[in-house]
């Protein structure tokens, strides 16, 4: 072999090396919570976090879905999930339409001052939760949603529209101007081109922007809790409850197998459509 | 009768005034080309016209109504576009009824008008394909289809077939005359193409800089050319212009060089002075070959155009080109000697570069 061919042949190695060794860096964690959280609760006591489980068992998940206990109630995390699917649906379909509608507004019809304010959207978009929250929690106190059910779709909606507009005009910006003038001498108005024209060319970028609501606000967890109310808490913030319970014994198979549960919807959306998101993100990028 | 009176119209993006106190009778039934090369505001002002632009002064009237204030869909018109727009997920009988349907004209109208342009257009075996399905000219076809079922006033063609290949565009050209001729409707179209403007129009209004330069029948735009931009603009090959100055003596005769050419059997419109500063301007095929010619001028090369070929002379400091006889034309070399028909030629102010 000739010294080019030993040089590539080492530099190649030591790329796998290195990717291997990410791969197990991200990796060992997780690997870690599924492992513990099909051990019972004897196992996790006296092994090593690094051992497998000895005769694995599904009993921590069953425990984790449907009989933890946070707080007074032991319902499971399950009262967690369908809270999240509660919040997740309308604020979903509400802050894509909503960023739909007005990212179509932006991009094809002329609005007085509309540059600024896609500049005060890009703004937005930027800046921290954690920084408007109090005036958020001013807000919905007056006119009384906050804690309900209605205040924390109200705020995913809200927060969640910056993002949504941006996406959705730079979509639309793409699409030919010209569609709309026609459409416009055809005798259809702002809604019925949206309905009619625009929307059917925007399968992808929906699903695009749909995958990025649902995994946000399914993860969400500083917003469900400060205003979702208490009836409402999402999987998250329940999660968290069950983890930090300071009664009894921790048990970590079935904290593992609840945390592993919460994180399953996005990973499930992640796998299933990811083709769609990639194919999406490009198509909003490059041009309709 | 009109079918659309431009008055006064005007229009600026930012301190660019794109559209200069245009005013523009169309008469119905007519074809009118505005035509202009790019930037000279020709898709504004049909835009304007459209309603797809606001305007900031000026009024537009269409078949006696003030439509200034209406929306597109309220001004009975129907407008084809250059990139065609179709919408892309409704099939051809569906964007093709797209218009109608939104006007609430009844199922069995709308399948009677679309089934007629189908026809007339030769496009009803397309009718159930999506618009991806369709090659340039077809999609052209459903273009122009989506605007006759509208039974529109007006037409409006925004530069239809620059977007098709030479031969499908001499094509669609003939079509397009054939569905004018047919239909007798009124057409407005835009092109930056002079030839299509010719073949298409009965009449032409030459666009420049916001302003129509000169609204005339094609034939009257082609022998007097109002301005030397229309002059220059429309023809091809191109008028040759050779500058020169108003001989003073008993005849009027243009001195170009050291040459002076008579001008016996010009029509002018204005008097010019004596040693006033003109523009000849002269058609190639106003250029012959004669023993007896004015103007002496060296072979430069031949363009072998088909049925004539260009030749190319240099006649003192200007180079002149003129329509040969292509049998004629083989094996011409050295000088030879050319004369001008003056009375086919246009000359302008070189000043005003207005027609003298």
């Amino acid at each position: 072999m000739t010294t080019v061919q030993w040089r590539q042949r080492v530099g190649r190695i030591g790329l796998y090396a290195l990717i291997a060794w990410i791969c197990l860096f991200f990796s060992i964690p997780l690997l870690v919570v599924i492992a513990t959280s099909f051990k019972t609760s004897a196992e996790v006591r006296t092994f090593s976090i690094f051992t497998l489980p000895a005769s694995p068992s599904i009993a921590s998940w069953v425990k984790a879905w449907a009989h933890a206990c946070t707080g007074l109630k032991c319902g499971g995390i399950r009262v967690g999930f369908w809270n999240s699917v509660r919040i997740l649906i309308p604020s979903v379909i509400l802050s894509v339409s909503v960023g739909a509608v007005t990212g179509y507004a932006l991009s094809h019809w002329r609005v007085r001052g509309a540059n600024m304010i896609m500049l005060l959207l890009l703004l937005c978009a930027f800046i921290p939760y954690q920084v408007i929250l109090y005036p958020l929690v001013k807000m919905e106190s007056t006119a009384s949603i906050y804690g309900s059910l209605a205040g924390i779709i109200t705020v995913h909606t809200v927060l969640g529209l910056p993002v949504m507009a941006l996406l959705f005009r730079n979509f639309y910006v793409g699409l030919p101007e010209e569609l709309v003038k026609a459409a416009r001498i055809d005798g259809a108005g702002f809604w019925r081109i949206f309905a009619f024209v625009m929307l059917p060319l925007s399968v992808n970028i929906l699903i695009v922007a749909t995958i990025l609501q649902t995994t946000g606000i399914w993860n969400d967890y500083l917003l469900g809790l400060i205003f979702a109310g208490r009836d409402n808490v999402p999987m998250t913030v329940q999660l968290n409850m069950l983890s930090t319970t300071s009664t009894g014994e921790i048990e970590y198979n079935v904290n593992t197998a609840a945390a592993l549960l919460t994180a399953l919807p996005p990973l499930l959306i992640y796998f299933l459509s990811g083709r769609y998101f990639v194919r999406g993100i490009t198509a909003g990028a490059v041009k309709g | 009768m009109s079918a659309v009176v431009v008055s006064g119209l005007s229009k600026s993006y930012g301190s660019l005034r794109v559209l200069r106190d245009i005013s523009l009778p169309i008469g119905s039934g007519d074809f009118t080309v505005l035509l202009g090369p790019s930037g000279c505001g020709k898709s504004t002002l049909l835009n304007a016209i459209a309603g797809l632009e606001d305007i900031e002064s000026g009024i537009i009237e269409i078949d006696g109504v003030d439509v200034t204030q209406r929306e597109p869909s309220k001004r009975g018109i129907a407008m084809v576009f250059q990139s065609y727009a179709l919408y892309p997920t409704m099939s051809v009988r569906k964007n093709l009824s797209f218009g109608l349907r939104v006007r609430s004209v009844p199922r069995a109208e709308v399948a009677r008008r679309v089934e007629w342009a189908a026809k007339l257009l030769q496009i009803t075996e397309l009718l159930d394909r999506k618009p991806s399905q369709l090659s340039g000219g077809q999609r052209q076809r459903v273009a122009i289809g989506r605007a006759l079922v509208q039974n529109a006033k007006v037409f409006l063609f925004d530069e239809p077939l620059s977007n098709l290949d030479a031969k499908l565009r001499t094509e669609m050209r003939v079509e397009l005359k054939r569905l004018h001729q047919e239909l007798g409707v009124t057409i407005v179209y835009v092109t930056h193409d002079q030839i299509e403007a010719m073949t298409l129009a009965t009449r032409i209004a030459v666009m420049r800089a916001g302003v129509i330069e000169q609204y005339a029948a094609p034939d009257d735009l082609y022998e007097a050319p109002a301005t030397l931009f229309v002059a220059g603009f429309v023809g091809s090959p191109a008028m040759n212009f050779l500058r020169g100055r108003m001989a003073v003596g008993d005849q009027l005769s243009v001195t170009v060089g050291d040459v002076t050419l008579p001008l016996n059997g010009y029509r002018f419109t204005s008097t010019p002075a004596p040693g006033q500063e003109v523009i000849l301007g002269i058609r190639p095929e106003h250029v012959v070959l004669s023993s007896d010619g004015w103007v002496d001028g060296e072979v430069l090369f031949m363009e072998p155009m088909g049925a004539d070929t260009l030749g190319w002379f240099q006649c003192g400091e200007h180079r002149v080109s003129a329509r040969l006889v292509p049998q004629a034309a083989r094996g011409l070399t050295g000088r030879v000697r050319l004369s001008l028909m003056a009375e086919h030629a246009s000359l302008f102010d070189a000043a005003s570069e207005r027609r003298l």
